[in-house]
């Protein structure tokens, strides 16, 4: 089996305060399925980056459009699946 | 028209026979369909590294060298983290009083046992990325991400010998995916089971094969039978991507109930709900998701409280296996899923009508009209 990998946390100044959608989501616990989330609000710049090849995901703050019930304010967005809204 | 149209570039890509991917949660099932010359994925989002090993090998024992694939759910987005405990303190009361009373209209027993959600633990970032180096370590012919951009895999993937294939719900994401260099997209419509896009099958395929290039595309969501194969490849697409199709044939692990329910079902048996998990997803309907559509029902919570509330629902309806209770993910394709066939048979059949399809479009005289 592989090792545990480190992660590492760093802060991105050329994509801070930009504008960002997340075409986001994740497995559904307890069940073998997953489901899709959007998000959009401004990245702040803070990522973290997990094992070797880093698997990048950057914080999104001040969210404008979020999942009905969706109680936070920030998301953590896989920088994949993040795209600014010029994109 | 070529001499066999079902030879795609996919068949050359993966050297299979068929161009037919199953995705299924089933062992065996993968085993069945690479034996009888088509592609399986196994689904194992939901399993920890150990046991994804294990898969792996006991796969590669039963089919000889054949090709297959393995699929994770690479997350795509993830609130601060917070135990589950914590995270049910903040159901609204009126929401745990709605979940009560269904049980109470409905006679939802208690689970058995403890919950599936609280056994598991959930997926996190660092879990998703433990998944992917066994995938990598173990050098599986192929992975598919069932969600979220495998971009940052690639290189490694590729170095190993692994094909990368992404799952897609909107064009946007195929055109970044095709630009990163993965070997195939599968563009998945609304028609599909679980977790889906906002757009038809119909209407993904050609738009995303537009842009593909050379990469194939697999279309996804509703595909059922030789026929929709057969316009698939009319679309565009170098494949299809099956699920509901394997939920009830011979080799499934679903249970009897739900191999039953499925093969009843049509498309008006399905839903589209936020109300198992919070996250839209397509399954059979059940006491569940018809209350919560109900007018005087409050709206759904988002992931992961919603899934906290129905998991005592789900949970008891599989402990005590109660008919009127469960329900299963399953694509508006449900309606032509209508024995127990074995999966080798499933295969022949799609093949034989899509070879049937082509046949009489291209066979059938004009129709002259008025």
């Amino acid at each position: 089996m592989p090792e545990a990998q480190q992660s590492e946390k760093g802060f991105d100044a050329e994509m801070a305060e930009k504008i960002v959608e997340c075409d986001g989501g994740g497995p559904i616990p307890g069940t073998k399925l997953a489901g899709r989330q959007e998000f959009v609000g401004r990245a702040t710049g803070e990522y973290i980056d997990h094992g070797d090849p880093p698997w990048r995901w950057y914080l999104v703050a001040d969210l404008t459009l979020k999942p009905d019930g969706y109680p936070g304010d920030t998301v953590w967005c896989e920088s994949g699946s993040l795209y600014t809204k010029t994109d | 028209m070529p001499k066999d149209p079902l030879h795609t570039k996919l068949c050359d890509m993966l050297g299979i026979e068929f161009p037919i991917v199953a995705f299924t949660h089933c062992k065996d099932v993968v085993a069945a369909v690479v034996n009888a010359g088509a592609f399986a994925v196994l689904g194992e989002a939901m399993h920890k590294p150990d046991e994804i090993a294990a898969d792996i090998k006991w796969i590669r024992d039963k089919v000889d060298g054949k090709p297959f694939g393995i699929d994770l759910v690479l997350p795509a987005s993830a609130p601060p983290a917070g135990a589950l405990k914590e995270l049910e303190k903040e159901i609204p009361e009126s929401h745990r009083q709605f979940a009560n009373e269904i049980k109470k209209k409905h006679n939802v027993p208690e689970p058995k046992g403890e919950q599936a959600l609280h056994q598991w633990g959930g997926l996190n970032q660092e879990m998703a990325r433990a998944q992917l180096d066994v995938v990598l370590e173990e050098r599986v012919p192929v992975f598919t991400s069932g969600l979220g951009n495998p971009a940052f895999i690639l290189e490694a993937a590729h170095s190993r010998g692994i094909k990368v294939f992404g799952l897609i719900g909107k064009t946007r994401q195929a055109a970044r995916e095709i630009e990163d260099g993965v070997d195939a997209i599968i563009a998945q419509g609304t028609d599909a089971a679980g977790h889906t896009g906002p757009v038809g099958t119909f209407s993904i395929v050609p738009e995303v094969a537009a842009i593909a290039g050379d990469t194939p595309i697999i279309a996804a969501g509703g595909v059922t039978t030789g026929q929709h194969l057969a316009a698939a490849l009319c679309l565009g697409a170098s494949g299809v991507w099956t699920g509901t199709l394997w939920l009830a044939c011979r080799e499934s692990d679903s249970d009897m109930i739900i191999k039953e329910k499925l093969i009843a079902a049509t498309s008006d048996d399905t839903v589209y709900s936020r109300s198992v998990s919070g996250m839209p997803m397509r399954t059979l309907k059940c006491p569940w998701t018809t209350e919560w559509a109900a007018p005087d029902a409050p709206k759904t919570l988002s992931a992961p409280y919603q899934m906290l509330l129905s998991s005592d629902y789900i949970q008891a309806a599989n402990d005590h296996r109660r008919e009127d209770l469960m329900f299963e993910a399953a694509g508006q394709g449900v309606s032509f899923v209508t024995s127990m066939k074995p999966a080798k048979q499933i295969v022949i059949d799609l093949v034989e009508e899509a070879l049937d399809t082509f046949d009489r479009l291209t066979s059938e005289s004009p129709v002259a009209t008025g």
